[in-house]
């Protein structure tokens, strides 16, 4: 008899257990009652891993602003991201490009109409000591190639990189004098180590059949204060760091002058890199779906804080080179007018005056 | 029964000595310290892990582990929470057990209990093996194939289907077949005797089923069917697939069942994304999440263990 017993308890255990699931994937399947109060709504970013942290600090502090919003951020890469935000499955792309022209045919096959915003620029600092006199101030992509490129394995001394930036052309640093090299950089879970990859290696890499990435034997941390230190130690350091950082430590470190293309060294400074003229710095942007912007309040009212002063100061609090003044100026004027005709700003802080301004302006899209 | 099975297994023991003398047995000595050091390795790689993982995380554990629990994902690991993920785990927990055990039992009854002994039916039981044997990857792209894609008026239409049902309905389908194995292997431990004495004094099949059968393998089911809960709860790969968010979420609707069409995470993903975040602190703040599941795996494991030890009673 108890056996009969303990079955039929445990069998209404179950029923209970599958009446409350049902129950449940009803009312889920029934409704989203969340209008009203405030601005509710969803907001959904994805996109480039490097403008993912800044659009994540964006997103805490509009959060604390709007609790009632709900923003989920991603960073799966820029290519990725257009891949999605074109299929209109995400409101936002993040990119540490701009957009190419297969991806501008996708989002037009699509119908979704974008708007671009840059947000930041990003920039990396490659570094000595600044006690070193035994190497030269300014340096091309191919001395970088040379000394921490993929073809670079084993060499421990400056002099050993002179062959391959002889058999590579167009140097500036090379050769180099008969001094210790010690590489210290970020490890390759950081976007900074990506950013240098792309922005310096890669090009060179795939010219000579190589894989883009740097050498493998030098010294990776995740903490910058432990590469500031590294690149300290040793007076014919070679490091690199993302440019905010270096900004912030100039007394401590040598960051050297790049040359680009047009052979003119660059000194990596916030002006270098906001004209563009620094080689190894990239803007970044956000795309805004401009029909969900539409339809959103939530949304709007995200990019305007994502293009207002606290917003944009974001990108140095987490590592970038936030935009001056002027591009600051530039990227709210491109959000302003991209505003329908006249319509209300539909965020907290009343309506901006240039609200009133005709003819939005697409970017691309249409 | 447990002073007669003592007799049982010495007196072979006594037997052996008698025969063998006193002579040393190299080989078998041999043997069992090899057995033994088969388990001191087991053990003490579990150890390690566990002191690694611990010390790791103790700087969040013993400094802010409330903040931690209640924290929200985000950049700065200082502030950074679990909050979602737990949310997220306990969700696809329910998903599981609601789903999963129901349907994989059920199967695996039909099975053992009712199913003609065919070529049919072997030819299912050798299919849902294989099944269990798949890739977890390959049921996240089914997920993202039927849940995410397919189904999405019905996932979460607003949040393209990235959301807790799919994902719960992805992993109970993971663990579908290994919720099978287990309780027909449990089913088929129960000796026919039980079920000819419950047929011979009149017993209809459901009757047996019921009050024989289940009762006999309950514990048996219920220990493999916790197990594969523990698995579900420690898949990260399949939700990448189905679109559990990395980096950032609101707190939107907290554990209320509207939730349930919002977008997710889990723990084993905010493990998976932290443990590759540069920013200083996410290393402890990884060590610390692995702590806080794998404290949740072995609250579920208890539970199923308490659970047990009351049926095994009852029997």
């Amino acid at each position: 008899m108890r056996i009969a017993n303990s079955g039929s308890r445990r069998r209404t255990t179950a029923g209970r257990l599958v009446t409350a699931l049902f129950a449940a994937a009803l009312a889920a399947a029934c409704g989203n009652g969340d209008g009203g109060r405030g601005l509710g709504g969803r907001i959904v970013i994805s996109g480039s891993s490097t403008v993912e942290p800044i659009s994540i600090g964006v997103a805490e502090q509009f959060d604390d602003l709007h609790p009632d919003t709900r923003i989920s951020v991603d960073g799966p890469g820029t290519g990725d991201g257009f891949e999605l935000f074109c299929n209109g499955e995400t409101d936002i792309s993040g990119a540490s490009r701009a957009i190419t022209g297969q991806e501008i045919g996708d989002c037009r096959e699509s119908g979704v109409e974008y708007l671009e915003l840059k947000v930041a620029n990003d920039g990396i600092a490659v570094l000595t000591s600044p006690d070193n006199d035994q190497i030269g101030d300014c340096l091309t992509f191919t001395d970088i190639y040379a000394l921490a490129g993929p073809e670079s394995q084993d060499f421990d001394n400056w002099a050993e990189a002179n062959d391959l930036a002889a058999e590579l052309g167009g140097t500036r640093g090379a050769p180099f004098a008969r001094a210790p090299l010690t590489i210290i950089g970020p490890g390759e879970e950081s976007g900074t180590y990506d950013s240098f990859v792309e922005l310096v290696l890669e090009d060179l890499a795939e010219s000579r059949g190589e894989p883009a990435q740097t050498r493998p034997d030098y010294q990776a941390s995740a903490d910058d204060n432990v590469i500031i230190q590294g690149v300290e130690g040793s007076d014919t350091s070679f490091g690199w760091v993302g440019y905010a950082f270096y900004d912030s430590n100039r007394g401590r470190l040598k960051g050297f002058e790049i040359a680009g293309e047009d052979g003119r060294c660059v000194e990596p400074s916030a002006e270098a890199i906001a004209e563009g003229s620094y080689p190894i710095s990239r803007p970044l942007y956000i795309y805004v779906n401009k029909a969900k912007m539409a339809a959103n309040p939530a949304l709007e009212a995200y990019v305007e804080f994502y293009v207002s002063d606290p917003g944009l100061a974001t990108a140095a609090e987490v590592g970038y080179v936030a935009l001056n003044e002027e591009e600051a100026a530039a990227t709210a004027e491109a959000f302003q007018q991209s505003r329908p005709d006249g319509s209300p700003s539909p965020s907290l802080s009343g309506s901006p005056t240039a609200a009133g301004s005709p003819a939005p302006q697409p970017v691309g899209g249409a | 029964m447990n002073a007669a099975s003592r007799t049982l297994t010495s007196s072979p023991e006594i037997v052996r000595a008698r025969l063998q003398g006193r002579r040393f047995d190299a080989a078998g000595f041999f043997f069992r310290l090899l057995l033994l050091a088969a388990m001191f390795v087991t053990l003490g790689l579990l150890a390690l892990l566990l002191f690694d993982v611990v010390s790791g995380g103790w700087g969040v554990i013993s400094t802010r582990l409330g903040d931690f629990l209640t924290g929200k994902l985000g950049i700065t690991a200082a502030r950074a929470g679990i909050s979602q993920g737990l949310r997220g785990t306990f969700f696809i927990g329910v998903f599981v057990v609601a789903i999963a055990f129901p349907l994989g039992v059920g199967a695996a009854i039909y099975l053992e209990e009712y199913a003609p002994h065919s070529r049919l039916t072997r030819f299912i039981d050798v299919n849902i093996r294989n099944l269990a044997g798949v890739p977890s990857v390959v049921y996240g792209l089914l997920g993202f194939a039927i849940f995410v894609k397919a189904l999405r008026f019905v996932t979460g239409p607003e949040s393209n289907g990235a959301t807790v049902i799919s994902a719960g309905l992805t992993l109970a389908v993971l663990v579908l077949p290994i919720v099978i194995i287990t309780s027909a292997e449990a089913l088929r431990a129960v000796p026919d005797s039980l079920r000819e004495a419950g047929f011979g004094v009149g017993a209809t099949r459901w009757e047996v089923v019921r009050s024989h059968v289940l009762p006999y393998a309950g514990p048996g089911i219920l220990t493999g069917t916790v197990l594969s809960l523990a698995r579900a709860l420690g898949e990260a790969a399949p939700l990448i697939l189905v679109g559990a968010t990395t980096g950032y979420l609101s707190e939107g609707a907290g554990y209320s069942l509207a939730s349930l069409q919002e977008r997710f995470t889990a723990m084993p993903i905010i493990i998976y994304t932290w443990a590759g975040r540069p920013q200083p602190g996410f290393q402890e703040a990884t060590a610390a999440a692995i702590v806080v599941l794998l404290v949740v795996v072995l609250l579920a494991n208890t539970v199923a263990i308490l659970l047990r030890n009351r049926y095994e009673k009852r029997r």
